[in-house]
């Protein structure tokens, strides 16, 4: 129960002038009982896709389906799947015990049943003691835990979460990650959530599906993302990534534009590629004899590592991540030329 | 601060006095001229004291002197109180779907259908009141179009009657209802709509659950602007109901004009002033503290 499959959907909106193409030929499965992350930047059409699965917004072409169920021609209030919104849309003229208990007053419960079950909802995001305060009595974060015991009331399939902790401050926020996550357990439902946090999407997914301008440009687990992404802006959009560019010098090796060579795995026969090397996976070696060679710009200390900045010759400075450890290293000089070793399973092909 | 706090109140001293000098002291003349006896060709005698005007409101006396009750007058307050509470619904019944519309265009189109509402604004009272009598008459627009559509036979005799005052005070006051329900609507956060469908609302109950009790201090206000100015209306039952009906803002008028009568018209605009109050202090009352509140359940 609570498996999405999308597939080939289109959405325009009437631009100024012209239309935008808000999602792009977008196809997605995702699993029943999963925690599916919808990451990208602002405008990247991730909302809007939510939005087609709640019912707000009909795709121009495409298929949605809950499972095998086409939902396309069903309008919201007739699709078991319930939203978390972002302003928590919360009704600020019922009590929280009201506002918990709207869905299943839709839904014909009899009122006794009702009150229980809107107070069982709100026993699990344990706010059973604030049932009847009005909305807005209640703190931002508390506000956020009213909305999901509302929408998770009424048992849906799926819950949609739009962007839901990006109101919350730092603290509020780690603790409403595990509370999620927590709730996610609790009730097996498939949550579908909307971030542009890539550290949110991270520690809380199971799969991540990265949107840009679109079109979904890779989906896999977190550490499939981090570790292997497919397309440069996936690389560039999680973490941070060096990007080298240079043209294929036989098997395995790729002769880099501002000089150096170094090996890299997955590559074509021949022609130019792009890698994405992550800073943390390369290693600081003396300059003789090493892979890649730059000159130190800088070096940033920030705690648990330091950052090193070089200048390899290209555009970009190349950043390697160094761990501070006890004892610890001798930072280079700025100025001074060393060496990068780069291990080749670290250097990434990726498109664009 | 707390200088600047004392000072604060100088702010609202011109509109004190305006109300004072405008509203309040007019009050009071008109309070006095109604315990005062009328002078035989209009106007008061001055120091002479009596209630008469407001015993003649219900009352008559007969041949030998003793007071009978006498509901002409009261049925003219009743034909205006049920005209005023026709035009308010018609008023609502038009004014709220039109409310409801603009504010859920894009917010550019919205300003220019505000500025649409307000038009009528710009032209006289009277001239729009003419407009309708040329529209309502016999062999007018509306007459003379059913005719010639064979939809009517016969004179239809629309004017000068209360269906034409109910015309012509709901195009007078309808702006006066769409203003502030659109106002409130126009505040209201759609995404609660959203919301509400989201967990199981149709269209129509989540306008009744959530859109209606949200905008009930637009429509509250909405209904008070049409149904108090609608009762001491002078210039629709005036131009549009002809001499035939007759209605309390017209009843004052005459009071004040061809009968001669300045305490009696003075006693008349008391006692209307009374009612509105009183059913303006039972609403406050009864649905007080804040128009929209819902009860937890």
């Amino acid at each position: 129960m609570g498996a999405i499959t999308i597939r080939d959907v289109t959405r325009r909106f009437a631009g100024e002038g012209q239309a935008v193409l808000a999602l792009d030929g977008v196809s997605l499965d995702i699993d029943e009982g999963a925690f599916f992350t919808l990451l990208g930047p602002s405008g990247c059409g991730k909302t809007t896709l939510l939005r087609i699965i709640a019912g707000f917004e009909r795709p121009d072409r495409g298929a949605v389906r809950l499972d095998g169920a086409d939902l396309v021609d069903l309008p919201p209030w007739r699709r078991p799947v319930n939203t978390v919104f972002q302003s928590y849309a919360l009704f600020p003229h019922m009590s929280v015990l009201g506002n918990v208990a709207f869905g299943l007053e839709m839904q014909g419960v009899a009122a006794a049943l009702r009150g229980e079950r809107a107070r069982e909802a709100l026993r699990l995001v344990r706010l059973e003691d604030l049932a009847g305060r009005r909305p807005a009595q209640l703190s931002g974060g508390q506000q956020q835990r009213v909305a999901l015991a509302r929408a998770l009331a009424v048992r849906p399939k799926v819950l949609l979460l739009d962007e839901p902790l990006s109101a919350l401050d730092l603290k509020l926020r780690k603790e409403m990650q595990l509370e999620l996550k927590r709730l996610k357990a609790a009730t097996g439902i498939t949550f579908v959530f909307v971030t542009h946090d890539q550290e949110e999407a991270l520690t809380m997914s199971d799969r991540i599906a990265v949107m840009e301008g679109g079109h979904v440009l890779q989906v896999g687990s977190p550490r499939e993302i981090y570790e292997e992404p497919a397309h440069r802006f996936v690389a560039g959009f999680i973490g941070e990534t060096n990007f080298l560019e240079g043209e294929v010098a036989g098997e395995g090796v790729v002769r880099l534009k501002g000089g150096g060579r170094i090996a890299a795995a997955g590559l074509p026969a021949s022609g130019s590629v792009t890698l994405a090397v992550r800073p943390e996976r390369v290693a600081l070696v003396a300059a003789e004899g090493a892979q890649l060679r730059g000159r130190v710009l800088q070096v940033v200390y920030i705690g648990t590592d330091s950052t090193v900045m070089l200048d390899t010759g290209t555009d970009e400075p190349f950043t390697v991540r160094v761990q501070n450890r006890e004892g610890g290293w001798q930072p280079p000089s700025p100025g001074s030329t060393v060496g990068v070793a780069v291990p080749a399973d670290a250097a990434r092909v990726v498109a664009g | 601060m707390r200088g600047w706090t004392r000072g604060r109140g100088l702010l609202v001293l011109p509109a004190v006095l305006v109300l004072l000098a405008f509203t309040v002291l007019p009050l009071c003349i008109m309070a006095y001229v109604s315990v005062l006896e009328r002078g035989t060709y209009g106007g008061v005698e001055w120091g002479r004291h009596t209630l008469d005007a407001y015993v003649a409101f219900l009352f008559e006396r007969d041949l030998d002197d003793s007071l009978v009750l006498n509901p002409d007058y009261l049925k003219i307050f009743a034909r205006s109180f049920g005209l005023a509470a026709f035009t308010t619904a018609l008023c609502l019944t038009i004014g709220l779907p039109t409310a409801l519309y603009m504010a859920t265009r894009a917010p550019k189109r919205r300003n220019l259908l505000v500025f649409l509402v307000t038009i009528p604004f710009w032209t006289n009272l009277l001239v729009r009141t003419y407009a309708w009598i040329l529209l309502l008459r016999n062999n007018g627009l509306i007459d003379k179009g059913l005719h010639d559509l064979g939809l009517a036979s016969g004179p239809l005799d629309l004017l000068y009657t209360p269906f034409a005052i109910m015309i012509g005070l709901t195009y007078t006051f309808l702006p006066f209802m769409v203003l502030p329900v659109y106002a409130s609507l126009e505040k209201l956060d759609w995404r609660l709509v959203e919301a509400a469908m989201d967990l199981g609302a149709t269209r129509v109950t989540a306008f009744r659950r959530v859109v209606l009790p949200l905008s009930l201090p637009g429509v509250v206000a909405g209904m008070v602007l049409v149904f108090v100015p609608c009762l001491g209306a002078y210039v629709a039952p005036e131009l549009l109901g002809g001499a035939k009906v007759l209605m309390i803002g017209n009843l004052i008028q005459s009071q004040f004009g061809a009968a001669r009568n300045w305490p009696f018209g003075a006693a008349l605009a008391f006692a209307l002033l009374a009612i509105v109050l009183l059913a303006m202090a039972f609403y406050a009352l009864r649905f007080g503290a804040a128009p929209g509140e819902e009860k937890g359940r």
